[in-house]
């Protein structure tokens, strides 16, 4: 019994007491875990799951020029992420209403336009360690302006989101009834956007521009096994996400593998066994419907 | 008394004109049916007086606020994926009272609760919308609307695919509604329900549009309708000058 808790110790709790940049990651990646994620489940509803990962690419050439001009400063390339995301957004937003076309073809255009500048510009300045890290981040470098950085758009996101919840609601289910109450859907949707750039740009220090995009989506994507309610499908996205950050920090510490990856590789585990075994639309639960309606039939036939 | 009048509409969609110099008005307490051909601009008249739709020139008067006209879409923008129950798709129906932050109260929920039983749709409340049937659906739709307490309602082909359970229940909410003092409007198809709803009918063909007394455009053509009320082909083909216009309007 006392060599099991010492091994829990050993694997869970020791890292977090010895290493304060253990901790650090470990605030910041539950932080993140609990603004995305309700932003997943929105976009995944909207059936705008790609555009989470169009958004992820589109910020790059704001972060590379952050990093020309200021070096490796957090807000500068914070701050360049986001003009860079918001103004993607904006242009196939724009682009979309005016020809009439739809905005994923915009966003699909405006973010690999944004992406060819973003690689283009990191090549001019910097070594291609510097594209790796901006990629794929390093969750275990997070200081404290980074720290400041997160959860200041956590509670921004939680506090828009709140207060733009059930506009965002109606004008998933049927934009054309809040067209009719005098709501311009244009504004909620733009809100909504911005708040994905947002969270993608505190996401990229710790979990890279490419990486970010997966602790919104995948627990969101992975909740929809479990639960048919909209409070349900958040509350669970967020379990999973922490689950993630913090299994996946741990992993990265004792097997020495990168932290980002673990983290999203956790998410994704989860939602593959989702995938195969959660309670609504998985694979079992297809299997067990299709097995019910056989027996009602043989029921039906003896008697008969 | 009536509270919405159209005034000279001209309206066009995708550069194209729709309809041309459309006037009359719509009484107050009355059924009115928009019968006309596929493409012959009913949707399109609709969307001008949801005020979804600026004209090429003339007017809709419409003192009716916004938010208390209600519209239901033919092919609906509804996503029968998102996860909401009928008791909360129906308490959206409160918009214009609760808007973005107020909290439903028990009033809205004793509201809802009779606007259920009256729709049929009592033990349904819980029931995810993707598990509806068509005509269970329409009838939370309208149940929305009640909600909302519209005084304008316009509907589109809100019989396409529901349950003759559903056509009574329907029918019978729009007439009530209309007795309450709103104004309704229909696009029909089906003389049957023609017959039995409308009070006025307005004729959209060729661009042009005409008020005709229902009796009229049933006489001249129950027989083709009958004959063509389950096919895809618009079964009413008519030109204007074929029925005698209304005097009232």
């Amino acid at each position: 019994m006392l060599d099991l808790l010492t091994t829990l110790n050993a694997w869970l709790i020791a890292p977090l007491t010895d290493y304060a940049f253990m901790r650090r990651a470990l605030v910041g990646g539950l932080a993140l875990s609990l603004a995305a994620p309700p932003l997943g489940v929105f976009l995944m509803l909207r059936g705008m799951s790609l555009v989470g990962d169009a958004m992820a690419h589109a910020v790059l050439p704001g972060v590379a020029l952050g990093f020309v001009l200021a070096g490796f400063s957090l807000p500068a390339m914070s701050l360049g992420g986001l003009v860079a995301g918001l103004l993607v957004a904006g242009l196939a937003g724009s682009v979309s209403r005016m020809t009439g076309h739809r905005e994923d073809s915009a966003m699909a255009s405006f973010y690999l336009i944004s992406l060819a500048l973003g690689v283009m510009l990191v090549s001019l300045r910097g070594s291609s360690v510097d594209l790796t890290h901006v990629l794929f981040g390093s969750i275990l470098a997070i200081d404290d302006t980074a720290l400041w950085l997160i959860a200041s758009v956590t509670s921004a996101t939680l506090l828009v989101l709140a207060l733009i919840f059930r506009v965002l609601v109606v004008e998933c289910l049927d934009p054309l009834f809040l067209r009719g109450q005098g709501i311009r859907g244009g504004l909620v949707h733009g809100t909504f956007l911005g708040l994905m750039v947002l969270n993608l740009t505190a996401g990229f220090q710790t979990l890279g521009t490419l990486m970010a995009v997966g602790l919104m989506m995948l627990p969101a994507t992975a909740a929809r096994f479990w639960s048919q309610r909209l409070e349900g499908l958040i509350g669970l996205a967020i379990v999973i996400a922490m689950l993630s950050s913090a299994g996946g920090l741990l992993l990265s510490y004792h097997l020495g593998l990168p932290s980002g990856p673990c983290i999203i590789l956790i998410a994704g585990t989860i939602y593959l066994v989702s995938a195969l075994c959660g309670r609504h639309g998985s694979l079992l639960a297809r299997l067990r419907r299709r097995a019910a309606p056989l027996e009602k039939n043989e029921d039906t036939c003896t008697s008969s | 008394m009536s509270r919405l009048t159209l005034d000279k509409l001209t309206l066009a969609q995708g550069g194209r004109t729709v309809l041309e110099d459309v006037s009359g008005t719509f009484e107050d307490g009355a059924i009115t049916a928009l019968v006309g051909a596929n493409g012959a601009g009913k949707s399109t008249l609709i969307q001008a007086i949801m005020g979804l739709l600026s004209p090429l020139s003339g007017q809709v008067h419409c003192s009716m606020p916004k938010e208390r006209r209600a519209w239901l879409p033919q092919q609906l923008a509804l996503d029968l994926t998102f996860p909401m129950s009928v008791e909360e798709l129906m308490l959206t129906g409160r918009w214009p009272t609760h808007g973005t932050f107020k909290r439903y109260g028990p009033d809205d929920y004793r509201h809802m609760h009779g606007v259920m039983q009256r729709l049929g749709l009592s033990g349904l409340a819980h029931r995810p919308l993707g598990e509806l049937s068509g005509g269970q659906r329409q009838r939370a739709l309208l149940g929305r609307t009640l909600m909302q307490e519209a005084e304008l309602l316009l509907l589109d082909e809100p019989f396409a695919n529901v349950d003759t359970h559903t056509v009574e229940i329907l029918c019978d909410t729009l007439r009530d509604i209309a007795n309450q003092g709103a104004t309704v409007i229909v696009v029909l198809h089906d003389m049957e329900q023609l017959a039995r709803l409308a009070d006025c009918v307005l004729l959209l063909a060729g661009g042009h549009a005409q008020w005709v007394e229902p009796e009229t455009l049933l006489e001249r053509h129950h027989a083709p309708a009958r004959r063509h009320a389950h096919t895809q082909a618009p079964f009413i083909s008519l030109n204007l000058p074929d029925v005698p216009p209304c005097s009232t309007y």
